[in-house]
């Protein structure tokens, strides 16, 4: 199997770099005028980075687990994807250092000791901080065991890497199940540490794997349009990105269902606080929108099996999802940091580009990075042949 | 009236793949393919439409999600109202669950019992196999003989090479379906 290699026009790699720093930019400035919305904005922008990351890592790992051999001649785009990690991650740490005193929960639970002494322990700051950087550490080190690996079979030529990669592949489960359980907690639900939710880290995972494929699916059409997954990435692969699409679709949706009724059934004030402040007002037609992008439309869009096969509807819903996931991750950071009105601005469209464009620079460095395919995996042969 | 059928059979998968191409090609009508497993890529070789059964389990599933709301509906707010928790009689959240398992019911049940009525099956229905190897391990393809200008040996050579192992001739009464 030959691959041409990504060639990018200077002039779209210039202007990506422009754009991002553009949306850095005013992002620093929104923080002079508006520190709490221009914090809001860098954490949802970095956190979007970072599961996009370990969505990648995570589509791998799948994968890999299931012996799954039908993505193997596209899976330079997840590893890809899984290159978003370290700067992800960095910008992560970054926002979580600039808000720690904020984050921190002895300012609300100062009296209570006593009743929250767990939150207490757990959210304590260095205890926080350490922890933050112990999970991006986690997934940049066992991501970069599975890159490396399918990278080193380009040259060595051996399945050692693919058995190699299976036990990674276990592992990684593992860590992120666990991992991102927590780091979503850490960052996201204790912006409101008197608000709990027990389902939180499945519905975190489902945003997350549905972006992630929502992502993958331009970012394979694009790259066979322009030459490196020509003859590789076929419209049987995009027919099964397209059922995975439909169907975490639906599981974002009954996850996010799960939460809200449990909630709203037993109607207990601590646990209602957070979808009432989310459901009423401004915010509720938000929320609509939301489960709109993220489900109605993929859900009813995608059922047919030409839908599924087609380039340019693929596109289209992978657009609608994108923003769904964007929207999903504002309704849950902006009410707790900004406050009751919802803000759409400069800011956020600056910080939406800014994001996307550096995910592209950071996508086509780390795709550039290797061989387009991975020439020499035992199972590109079946990958080739496959039929959805 | 009969009608004559021509049962070929084939080791391999990919030989039984490049014959239907072949004999459809020559322009000749085959009834169907018996295989031991769903054959990837068969139903596109036999130029076969798309199954309509996905409608008729779309329709369902809709049937099903949109009568169990109606009926939750009637029976909590309209027939004998329940206060439950303090919440309005007509409460969404809580009808959501049964009416997604009633869509996911209605969906399974009208996919299989339209694809049983479709397919004429039902218990106790004697089946009639065109080759006792279909189940097992051969491939199999039934071509109809259907017009004068049948020829049997040109067929026979053709599929010779796609290695057919074995070919026979069946006469069929009209109305007994293969």
């Amino acid at each position: 199997m030959k691959s041409a290699p990504l060639v990018v026009p200077a002039l779209l790699t210039r202007r990506l770099s422009v754009a991002t720093l553009m949306g850095a930019a005013v992002l620093a400035g929104t923080a002079f005028v508006a520190p709490d919305r221009a914090w809001a904005n860098l954490l949802l922008g970095s956190y979007f980075l970072i599961t996009m990351g370990l969505g990648g890592a995570l589509f791998i790992a799948l994968t890999n687990v299931c012996g799954a051999s039908w993505s193997v001649a596209f899976r330079r785009v997840p590893e890809a994807m899984a290159g978003l990690l370290p700067f992800g991650g960095v910008l992560l740490l970054v926002a979580v250092a600039v808000h720690l005193p904020q984050y921190a929960w002895h300012h609300h639970g100062q009296g209570d000791s006593g009743t929250f002494w767990f939150k207490e322990l757990w959210l304590e700051s260095k205890f926080f901080a350490v922890r933050a950087i112990g999970y991006v550490v986690l997934w940049v080190a066992l991501s970069r065991i599975l890159i490396n690996n399918s990278r080193r079979q380009d040259l060595d030529n051996s399945t050692a890497a693919t058995a190699a990669n299976g036990v990674t592949s276990v592992v990684f489960l593992a860590a992120f199940a666990i991992s991102i359980s927590l780091a979503s907690v850490d960052w996201i639900m204790a912006l409101e540490p008197m608000w709990f939710s027990t389902i939180w880290g499945v519905y975190q995972f489902s945003g997350l794997f549905l972006g992630t494929l929502a992502a993958m699916v331009p970012a394979c059409v694009i790259l066979r349009r322009r030459g490196p997954l020509a003859g590789a990435f076929r419209e049987e692969h995009l027919h099964d990105l397209g059922k995975l699409l439909i169907g975490f679709s639906c599981f974002w949706m009954y996850i996010w269902f799960s939460q809200y009724m449990l909630i709203w059934y037993s109607n207990i004030p601590e646990e209602t606080s957070w979808f009432i402040r989310r459901t009423h007002g401004p915010w509720g037609p938000i929320v609509l929108a939301s489960i709109l992008l993220n489900w109605v439309v993929p859900f009813f869009v995608l059922l047919p099996r030409p839908c599924k096969r087609s380039e340019s509807v693929m596109l289209k819903i992978a657009v609608v999802v994108l923003l769904g996931r964007w929207l999903d991750l504002y309704i849950m950071i902006f009410p707790s940091v900004t406050g009751n009105t919802p803000m759409f601005g400069l800011p956020e469209v600056s910080t939406i580009v800014g994001v996307c464009c550096l995910m592209a620079i950071l996508f086509i460095r780390s795709f550039a990075a290797a061989g387009s395919v991975p020439h020499n995996d035992p199972f590109l042969a079946d990958s080739l042949r496959y039929h959805a | 009236m009969s009608q004559r059928i021509l049962v070929a059979t084939f080791d391999d998968e990919g030989d039984l793949l490049n014959a239907v191409t072949a004999v459809r090609r020559q322009g000749l009508r085959i009834e169907d393919a018996f295989t031991p497993y769903a054959v990837h890529g068969l139903d596109h070789a036999m130029g076969l439409r798309p199954s309509r059964l996905t409608w008729v389990c779309f329709v369902f599933g809709m049937a099903g999600a949109v009568g169990m709301l109606w009926f939750e509906h009637w029976v909590a707010a309209v027939s004998w109202p329940v206060n439950v928790g303090g919440k309005p009689w007509n409460s969404l959240p809580s009808d959501v669950p049964v009416a997604f398992e009633a869509a996911v019911l209605l969906a399974g049940f009208g996919s299989v019992f339209a694809l049983f009525a479709v397919s004429r099956l039902y218990p106790g229905k004697q089946a009639s196999v065109s080759h006792p190897g279909s189940t097992d391990d051969r491939f199999v393809l039934v071509i109809e003989e259907t017009d004068a200008t049948f020829d049997l040996s040109a067929v026979e050579q053709l599929l010779q090479t796609f290695h057919v192992v074995d070919t026979r001739e069946l006469i069929r009464e009209e109305g007994h379906g293969s």
